[in-house]
């Protein structure tokens, strides 16, 4: 055979190798890593290998000053033990990096606007939504001033100092990363992370404070004033305080003025409150219809990592020990969040003996416990709800789009330049306007194709833009030994207003309405306005020591289910809500108020109570309706007679829960007809005002207006209710009564963050009011983590949450405290709990795993060595 | 220049893949696919015709995967990981087709390996010259 013969050979022997390198290199759809991910080393079947962790292990940290000691418990709960904060820390940004690093560059993409760089341009809108509520800038600016203030303000240095260490350990995980502890997202996604800096911790602090308190209910209430066109009708229907509703506050407690001149966060304060504000009349056409429904299409459609902001919400309630069994203080707390996999919750205890012993949830990529406890004090949190933020309309210069008018003079917007690039190495251009007020949210609007021609101008005035202080005040509690601490450091949380209860080993219990809470000029926040200049807007804030704020009540217990804050006839101060309908918080103070000896069993019941209190008050209205009209139907009897027998627990093994859930909605179709006939969604019908209107049988709301000539009662109505939900029932469940018991329906299911598995699939007890709460068919919403501290002689902390410490998905830490949080013991009517160890030295924790031969406490040892 | 098919003997089609599935374990351990390509072309070595050269990579790379899938399904939760795979192309239980293809894509690896390594090796011995038979050593007298 001559040469070329060899060579043409030779060259069609490369075709198949070619061939093979690109369909394996070639990405798929999401499988951007291409199909070579299959191959047997090297690819996803790596991460099994790290599901089996060596029972020790022995891991050089740079920078150490020591040994730092890492027991992960039978959980996969890390208790890290070192000799110094920078030690400990480093420690646990490893262990945090390496249990959800994922999660961590997921969130932080998604929140600064970058996450098109991880899964493509398909996410650009996305990005352009998160650029144009500026959190990174917020974010930097809020590091900037703790680099600032750290050589003037010890906690400010103690903060720095520990993210620093924090985010030393994260990147030393990064560079450590093998193909087995390469967590399998990455692999699919064909994504390297970048190393983690230390505003990325603020970043995702705003985030938290986006998600918790951004809320854009101003623009709902203008497109409903707008679409009611009848203010009288409006400030029925959209009352600011709910009826029946317990307010958190029972007694207000002051601190003193004079140790806490400042709002929260070192912001002025007016001591003094301002007189009422004369009635402000807010012109309904600032914005255009057309503009406003793109606006909140364009807020709806953004990803709610923390939640739907109608579905955030969360339980808490302290007991003193004059209410409880054992004399001594307990406190309970459940956050209902979005609830994902892998949780929002990674799990860890820190110790410097004699210095720190802190034990709770913390959120991936942030260095502190946000809820949990130290050795003396307990606090849990739960969200406050209430409007701080506004949304101002620039006037724009006819002449020049590029200015607005500010203070007596055309003032230039400021544009920033935010170059979205994607995964495919496009950059897509996009600018973002910013006024005084803060960022111009209209900004994204030609994403959705509307309005591209004018000039963005709507600006975003919310009390989490620029500097807050989150991360300083978590530190701080994070320290906390008494009541005395907890409110020091509460003095710096101007981030979301949350309910912050608390318990101590002295007996105490108290709770703060902590947050920034703005004193409002020349408008009432309940509208968007025009605010020409400095004499209209958030003018000054709420000081801090008087807060709404209650400290050992005469009640003996405190309990927060995000309703009203406190009854405004006893407060100076307006807040402007409106918050949750107020069934959870309804229900504790029942519960609590008639047991005065509360054990830590009862606390538990309490957690996964699904008694309906709604169902309990309305039911009985739509039962006599049915007597009273006397009607001769016996599948409508069927059900009524179901909802007779039912005890207004939402079990999954009933069918009277499915029947309830479906008659609460067709009751609000039947009755809030001046919604839906305006084109407004229902979600704004609001429970406790359906009740009001039951037990004081109005006239005016019950009759159907869309009915010419024809008055509708109150009965007629709760008939029709009636026959709709059984036609709807009907309709989507089929004729078959056997396939309605509720838990076929009602399923929690926890979505991967990527989609790519998911946890539950399952029946969820509970419903929208109650306390173990479960909104939606597809429950995806809920408890995301449960806690119960408990101050007596053995002080025990019990907690659980939706997920598992791994975000390793062949992990058995990747859902086994979801099993814990999900399986329902009939006979103690609670769900599972694990009991934390509070070991306060390593060898003492060994100790006791070894004494104790049933129960494997440890599962491995981690050594990390300088 | 010695010419590589008479440095590397023809040891059979059966031994040629048994060696590639040993160097091709061992080169996956690099956790780099590619690698697979040079298993192939090392069993060329052994063989003299472009088929064998090809179905020798072919089965040794494919049984590499196949050993190293199966000792990952033993200790390391392959198995789950592969139904994890198929199920995001919403099929379940088919987890083995997982293992199937990626034992083909490995097989393919190899296959091409061997096939390019024989090509290569001929041309390269084109240029070598014609084989020269091994000098024998004189005999001596004792």
């Amino acid at each position: 055979m001559n040469v070329k013969k060899q060579i043409t050979k030779l060259g069609l022997s490369l075709i198949g190798p070619i061939a093979i390198i690109v369909i394996l290199t070639m990405p798929i759809g999401p499988l951007a890593g291409g199909l070579g991910i299959l191959q047997p080393i090297g690819g996803i079947f790596d991460v099994g290998l790290d599901v089996n962790e060596r029972t020790e292990q022995t891991v050089i940290l740079p920078g150490l000053d020591a040994d730092v000691e890492v027991i992960v418990d039978q959980w996969g709960i890390p208790h890290i033990y070192g000799e110094t904060k920078e030690d400990v820390f480093k420690a646990f940004g490893y262990m945090q990096a390496k249990d959800r690093l994922f999660q961590m560059v997921m969130q932080n993409y998604l929140a600064a606007g970058r996450i098109s760089e991880v899964v493509g341009a398909y996410a650009a809108s996305s990005d352009k939504f998160q650029r144009a509520i500026g959190l990174v800038k917020s974010a930097e600016e809020s590091y900037q001033w703790c680099l600032d203030n750290a050589d003037t303000n010890e906690d400010v240095a103690y903060t720095l100092d520990v993210l620093d260490a924090h985010v030393e350990g994260i990147n030393a995980f990064i560079d450590s990363m093998t193909s087995a502890t390469t967590p399998i997202e990455f692999k699919i996604l064909a994504f390297t992370p970048e190393h983690w800096k230390p505003v990325d911790a603020f970043i995702w602090a705003k985030m938290m404070t986006w998600g918790l308190s951004g809320s854009y209910i101003d623009l709902y209430r203008q497109f409903i004033r707008t679409s009611l066109n009848n203010d009288t009708m409006f400030d029925e229907l959209i009352p600011d305080t709910m009826p029946y509703t317990v307010p958190i506050v029972p007694e207000q407690y002051d601190l003193d003025i004079n140790l806490y001149p400042n709002a929260p966060g070192g912001l002025p304060a007016s001591a003094t409150p301002p007189s009422a504000l004369a009635e402000v009349i807010s012109p309904d056409d600032l914005i255009s219809g057309e503009k406003l429904e793109s606006l909140i299409n364009a807020m709806s459609d953004s990803i709610k990592y923390f939640g739907e902001m109608e579905f955030i919400g969360s339980n808490s309630w302290a007991v003193n020990g004059s209410r409880t069994s054992t004399g001594r203080a307990m406190l309970a707390n459940d956050p209902h969040l979005g609830l994902q996999a892998p949780s929002l919750w990674y799990e860890v205890h820190l110790i410097i003996p004699g210095e720190l012993n802190i034990q709770g949830g913390s959120l991936p990529g942030t260095p502190g416990i946000l809820i949990g406890h130290t050795e003396q004090m307990a606090w849990g949190m739960t969200n406050v709800g209430l409007d701080v933020m506004d949304f101002f309309v620039e006037r724009v210069n006819p002449a020049n789009s590029s200015e607005y008018w500010y203070n007596n003079e055309w003032r230039a917007f400021e544009i920033r330049d935010e170059p979205i690039l994607t995964k495919e190495g496009q950059i897509i251009e996009f600018n973002v306007t910013w006024s005084v007020h803060g960022p111009c949210i209209d900004s994204v609007l030609n994403v959705y194709g509307i309005d591209s021609e004018s000039a963005p101008n709507i600006a975003m005035n919310w009390t989490g833009n620029g500097v807050t202080h989150e991360l300083i005040a978590l530190s701080m509690l994070n320290r906390a030994e008494n009541m005395q601490d907890y409110f020091d450091a509460l003095y710096m949380w101007d981030g979301p207003p949350h309910n912050f209860i608390y318990a101590d080993d002295a007996g105490n219990i108290a709770i703060t309405v902590a947050g920034r809470f703005p004193i409002r000029a020349g408008y009432t926040g309940e509208f968007p306005i025009e605010a020409l200049n400095d004499s209209v807007g958030m003018v000054s804030n709420v000081p801090y020591a008087y807060n709404p704020r209650s400290v050992n009540p005469s009640q003996g217990f405190l309990q927060s289910a995000n309703q009203l804050s406190i009854d405004p006839a006893s407060y100076d101060y307006d807040l402007l809500g409106p918050q949750a309908p107020g069934y959870r918080g309804r229900r504790i103070h029942q519960l609590l108020n008639v047991n005065d000896d509360v054990t830590v069993q009862d606390m538990k019941q309490y957690q996964a109570d699904v008694f309906d209190i709604a169902a309990d008050r309305i039911i009985p209205f739509v039962l006599d309706a049915w007597e009273a009209i006397d009607e001769d139907n016996s599948s409508v009897q069927e059900i009524v007679t179901i909802l007779e027998e039912w005890n207004n627990e939402m079990e999954t093994d009933l069918i009277a829960p499915t029947i309830w859930t479906y008659l609460l909605d067709t009751i609000k179709y039947e009755t809030f007809d001046e919604l839906w006939s305006a084109g407004i969604s229902l979600r704004y019908a609001f429970t406790p005002l359906l009740e009001e209107w039951l037990r004081n049988e109005n006239t005016y709301y019950f009759d159907n207006h869309e009915t010419d000539g024809v008055v509708e009662e109150m009965d007629e109505i709760l008939v029709l209710a009636l026959h709709r939900a059984l036609d709807e029932m009907t309709s989507d469940l089929g004729t078959n009564m056997s396939t309605w018991e509720y838990g076929n329906h009602h399923i929690v299911y926890i979505d991967h963050l990527a989609s790519l598995t998911f946890i539950g699939g399952e029946g969820h007890r509970g419903g929208s009011h109650t306390l173990n709460v479960g909104p939606g068919w597809t429950v995806s919403h809920g408890p995301s983590r449960r806690m119960i501290a408990n101050f007596d002689d053995t002080t025990t902390f019990f907690a659980t949450y939706p997920g598992g410490q791994s975000q390793n998905m062949f992990s058995p830490h990747w859902d086994d405290l979801f099993n814990l949080w999900y399986t329902y013991d009939e006979v103690q009517e609670t769900y599972g709990y694990y009991q934390e160890y509070t070991y306060t030295t390593a060898a003492a924790f060994v100790a006791a795993d070894e004494a104790d031969a049933e129960i494997q406490m440890i599962e491995c040892i981690i050594t990390f060595i300088p | 220049m010695t010419r590589i098919d008479d440095t590397f003997p023809d040891v059979g089609f059966i031994p040629t893949v048994i060696i590639v599935t040993i160097v091709g374990i061992a080169l996956q351990l690099s956790g780099a696919w590619i690698t697979m390509l040079l298993a192939g072309m090392f069993g060329a070595l052994f063989t003299r015709s472009y088929l064998k050269s090809f179905l020798a990579g072919f089965f040794g790379a494919a049984a590499a995967w196949g050993l190293l899938y199966l000792y990952l399904s033993l200790t390391a939760q392959a198995s789950a990981i592969a139904e994890f795979f198929i199920g995001l192309l919403g099929l379940t239980g088919m987890g083995w087709l997982v293992f199937v293809i990626a034992m083909l894509f490995g097989g393919l690896l190899g296959g091409f390996g061997g096939g390019l390594g024989r090509s290569l090796y001929e041309l390269v011995d084109q240029f070598a010259g014609t084989s020269t038979p091994t000098e024998m050593p004189e005999p001596t007298d004792e």
